[in-house]
């Protein structure tokens, strides 16, 4: 039943695509882009919340964090951004790694508040402390092939942004691996619908927990090299990428991985749609958070939560 | 009987303190506790919604929507600055209450980014609606309320200030503190015990908002100006969460001492670190919520018993992580 | 309970504790004090230019031969924070003169404050109409640098005027402007379109600025490349700079002219090939340094003594305040405000910025200082001037190469 449902419903929603590809192609371009980089950032901060349970308010600031890191590593070697985000992601496991034991696994036991609030702490600490190193002035890197375009008739577009959509696939599916087929991504799953059970067949949780807080910090530092190739970066950048990445878990339902993906799409399109509207542009954003609303009141009255 | 006394005593005395503050202390403090009563009435007022177990994330959005009412009813109504006060305290109200019905089924995490989702809506649809609520540029007021006398203008967010914490000891008493607290340990017990969990909700909610929508009303009132990105900023949600967590949660003093403590700390620590001072206020945070992590309230209480059961010394500290349900 | 209210007692006293600090002397310096956001790149190097020209000041002798002393407090861009930092220099520091500005919204906050004390009061900041409003036609302690939004509107008139008169072949008929949604580009659209009866015409579409949480200018380059406009301006902020002609760039978007006008450039913006001949409105460049000595005084001293060049116009603003204040006090011979603004309303500074800063009326307030910008344009990695004519370092090149040919 659910799953005719699912395929019923993506068939709708393909066929919608279509149609608005043929009367507005640069739409779905562009919405799906967008897509891409919204779905790219909010993975990672899903697994977190699967799995560890907590909502990381710093979530966007680890990926501006790792952006700088990638953006130094590139100017002073002079590395291509994409090979210097290597690097800058290994550096940011081991830095989710030390953020958890420093300071959230002291929490984990404490109300989901204290949490929310602990890395609302960090998120100040890590914006102010890029900001007294590199000021508030915006950086950006030059890279040649983020204007590839390609032409399309009469409709020539970038392409570059593409790379979003590849990336946010590419961490959905690997996960997706890590998860079902790993041995430890097993008992990570295992840990994130019941930790008390987990523990009982022998899991270490708190080992499980820091690995794949870890990981997902590595994962939002590989977005935040690709990001930095396409966006300025300046301290307050990450901000609003936590809150649209939290606003999207919300709308996937928390442990529900793919879904953020495919809500990424809906709002990306949606978003693209208004846009594409002279004068309409300023109230995108406010489908975005209908949109969100929407669905987690649809949801509710179906009956979940 | 003697606790209850002295408790007395200490509350009038305070309430004597702040009534004076303004004769005793300069313009300046002043200014610097107008701030904080403002962060301390929308801390206190989430508290009380919080006390349900529903978390909002939408502070900002009633702030912002009693403050551009209350600009509004005294451009378009002339209503006085401190009926504008009330009215903006009012509108935020009523609007709880439409919505409050709709989104109240909604428990955890998903009413939280519910709120969240709101008061950004609410942000978008000022900035875009250029002729009525000004648009980008914002709202300003023809002159500021009590055209800026100090002494008025303290007392008049002190007045916000007490009714908030009035309302907050009112919650704390009798059935209604029955229920809320009931609805936040285990919903299907406290139904099972006569409590009506929507109408309880949807009550505390709505009281929530009005005082938030008030204290906005007040900003606003004060420095005589309304803008969508000002008025309906972050800060105005993560700030008063930040105090009352700080100071304690499920109760009138923690958010009250809590944003007494972190509003001076910030603007001492201004003047002492001109350049970078908001990463010793981020810093300050962490730490309390890793060693004192039921606020301050927590923290004295913890040492008070402990002081009562004749054990002086220090044996564990911190070791009580939960807070008490 | 009980301890746990006599700690409530204790922060009690605590605050009590901050009232009125310091009763000092009559001081011997004059007190400069100064409200700018410090974390902000904007404020903070307004500030230390500001604190510059004290130190130049100083070691040429001081101001009626005190030194002056300046005192800078964070605005952290919030308005209730700006007018208590106002209120703690009026009446702990006491000082003689208010300086600083930055953001409007603040200022708006900071207006009642500066209504009471009726201080000397010159602005670097705040370009916001309302801000015009609120402070009224009876401040005449009120001089404001920066220009208003509507100035700077009129200028560009003014200044596009001047050059497709001077170079015929600058074809300025068509305008497209791409504005950022927030207070900052959506009311200069407003304010150009109402100006353009006499100029050509102009359409014109909103995006969500990076520095609020966009960066997808692909719909509105979509609705300017339809428009196919002589002129592309776009309003928004630095980090919508290097992104948004990337995406113009992968779009095959290049008009003949392609303008910004953000309030500064990302770091080593000119070092990208993409910057060459890109034409923008700006107060001041580095290269002003060519046609102007104090320019050059300015730029040189700021680089020595904080090891950069200044990267944003607020810096020759904080310094410029400073010297106007220093010279209306020497001028007056005193610190009595009246007497102040006498002085105030003769002054003719040679600015860093070029011009020379004389006060006269705008729409509402009596001591406007700036009006205009000045149109510059990338050439080789440097901001050069092109408009007014008078300050002019380089002709401008025309039409802006497409983006492959580079």
């Amino acid at each position: 039943m659910k799953k005719r449902l699912i395929i019923t419903g993506g068939a709708v929603a393909l066929v919608l695509l279509i149609l608005l590809f043929l009367w507005k192609p640069t739409v779905v371009i562009y919405g799906v882009q967008r897509a891409g980089l919204y779905s790219a950032i909010a993975i990672p901060m899903g697994l977190v919340l699967g799995i560890v349970h907590i909502v990381n308010l710093a979530h966007g600031e680890l990926m501006m964090v790792s952006a700088y890191l990638t953006y130094f590593l590139a100017t002073k070697l002079g590395m291509d951004p994409l090979l210097a985000l290597i690097p800058a992601a290994v550096v940011l496991f081991g830095f989710g790694i030390l953020i958890y034991r420093l300071t959230i696994s002291h929490t984990l036991k404490a109300p989901e508040l204290n949490q929310l609030i602990l890395t609302f702490g960090i998120a100040i600490v890590l914006v102010q402390a890029v900001n007294l190193i590199a000021t508030s002035q915006p950086r950006k890197l030059s890279v040649d092939y983020v204007t590839a375009s390609a032409k399309m008739g009469e409709v020539h577009f970038g392409i570059y942004d593409f790379v979003f959509v590849a990336l946010a696939v590419a961490i959905l599916l690997g996960l997706q691996w890590f998860l079902k087929k790993t041995k430890t991504g097993r008992a990570a799953l295992a840990v994130g619908q019941n930790p008390k059970g987990a523990q009982l067949v022998g899991i270490n949780v708190d080992r499980t927990y820091m690995l794949v807080f870890g990981i997902a910090t590595a994962l939002v530092g590989v977005v935040g090299g690709f990001f930095l190739t396409k966006q300025s970066l300046f301290p307050a950048v990450g901000g609003p990428f936590t809150m649209k990445s939290f606003a999207l878990v919300a709308m996937a339902g928390i442990g529900n991985l793919p879904a953020i993906f495919f809500a990424a799409l809906g709002l990306g399109v949606a978003e693209a749609f208004i846009s594409s509207f002279q004068g309409y542009g300023g109230w995108a954003h406010i489908v975005f958070f209908a949109l969100i609303i929407a669905v987690i009141l649809i949801r509710s009255f179906r009956g979940g939560k | 009987m003697t606790g209850k006394i002295v408790k007395s005593t200490v509350l009038i005395v305070l309430l004597i303190l702040a009534l004076i503050f303004p004769m005793i202390a300069g313009p300046y403090p002043q200014s610097i506790m107008k701030t904080v009563f403002v962060y301390m009435a929308l801390a206190l007022a989430w508290d009380i919604l919080l006390r349900s177990g529903q978390l909002s994330f939408g502070i900002a959005g009633f702030y912002g929507l009693g403050a551009y009412a209350s600009v509004l009813a005294v451009t378009h109504l002339n209503l006085g600055g401190v009926s504008a006060v009330l009215f903006g305290g009012i509108f935020s109200a009523l609007v709880a209450l439409l919505l409050g019905l709709i989104i109240l089924r909604l428990r955890a995490m998903y009413f939280a980014i519910t709120t969240l989702a709101l008061a950004e809506i609410f942000r978008v649809i000022i900035r875009n609606w250029k002729g009525f609520a000004g648009g980008p540029d914002g709202l300003i007021l023809p002159s500021v309320v009590f055209d800026g006398a100090p002494v008025p203008s303290y007392l008049l967010v002190l007045g916000v200030v007490l009714i908030v914490i009035g309302a907050s000891e009112f919650v704390e008493k009798g059935r209604f503190r029955f229920a809320l607290t009931a609805i936040r340990n285990n919903e299907i017990v406290a139904k099972s015990r006569g409590v009506n969990v929507f109408t309880t909700l949807l009550k505390a909610f709505v009281l929530t908002s009005g005082l938030m929508g008030m204290a906005g009303a007040a900003f606003s009132q004060l420095y005589g100006f309304v803008t969508p990105e000002n008025t309906f900023s972050a800060d105005f949600t993560l700030l008063p969460l930040a105090m009352a967590l700080l100071g304690g949660i499920y109760g009138t003093w923690g958010p009250v001492i809590g944003s007494l403590v972190l509003g001076i700390i910030a603007e001492y620590l201004k003047l002492f670190m001109p350049y970078g001072h908001l990463i010793v206020y981020g810093i300050i945070i962490i730490l309390v919520i890793l060693f004192m992590p039921r606020g301050f309230v927590g923290l004295i209480r913890d040492i008070d018993t402990r002081n009562r059961s004749g054990k002086g010394e220090d044996t564990k500290t911190s070791s009580s992580k939960e807070v008490p349900a | 309970m009980k301890r746990f209210l006599i700690a409530i007692l204790f922060i009690t006293a605590a605050v009590m504790a901050m009232a009125n600090g310091s009763d000092e002397e009559t001081a011997k310096p004059i007190k400069l004090g100064g409200v700018w956001p410090l974390a902000d790149i904007t404020g903070e190097q307004a500030s230390k230019a500001a604190q510059q020209a004290v130190e130049e000041i100083n070691a040429a002798g001081g101001v009626l031969g005190r030194p002056l002393e300046l005192i800078v407090i964070d605005s952290e861009f919030k308005p209730d924070k700006g007018a208590a930092a106002l209120e703690r220099l009026a009446t702990v520091d006491k000082v003689d003169v208010f300086i600083g500005g930055m953001a409007s919204s603040v200022h708006l906050g900071q207006i009642p404050t500066l209504k009471k004390y009726k201080k000397l009061t010159v602005w670097t900041g705040a370009a916001s109409h309302l801000a015009e409003e609120a402070i009224g036609p009876d401040a005449d302690w009120y001089f404001h640098l920066h220009p208003w939004d509507y100035n700077q509107g009129e200028g560009y008139v003014i200044g596009w005027n001047a050059i497709s008169e001077k170079y015929p072949q600058i074809a300025t008929e068509r305008w497209f402007m791409a504005y950022e949604e927030g207070a900052f580009g959506s009311p200069s659209f407003d304010a150009s379109v109402a100006m353009f009866s006499d100029m050509g015409t102009i359409d014109g579409d909103s995006f969500t600025s990076a520095a609020a949480g966009g960066g997808d200018y692909t719909a509105v380059l979509e609705t300017a490349k339809a428009y196919k406009p002589d002129i592309f301006l776009w309003a928004g902020y630095a980090a919508d700079a290097l992104p948004l002609m990337e995406q113009s760039k992968a779009m095959g978007f290049a008009p003949p002219l392609y303008v910004g006008a953000p309030p500064g450039w990302p770091a080593d913006f000119g070092a990208s090939e993409l910057a060459e001949n890109v034409t923008l409105y700006g107060m001041w460049a580095p290269s002003i340094s060519d046609i102007s000595a104090v320019g050059k005084k300015f730029t040189d001293g700021y680089t020595e003594k904080y090891g950069a060049l200044p990267a944003t116009y607020f810096a020759p603003l904080g310094y410029t305040v400073v010297y106007v204040v220093a010279e209306a006090i020497e001028r007056a011979g005193t610190l009595d405000t009246e007497a102040l603004i006498k002085a105030m309303e003769e002054t003719a500074y040679d600015s860093p910025l070029g011009e020379t800063i004389t006060f006269t009326p705008s729409n509402i307030i009596k001591h406007q200082g700036l009006r205009n910008q000045k149109i510059l344009q990338w050439q080789n990695g440097r901001q050069e001037v092109i408009w007014p004519f008078e300050y002019q370092t380089a002709e401008p090149v025309y039409p802006f190469p497409g983006w492959d040919n580079r």
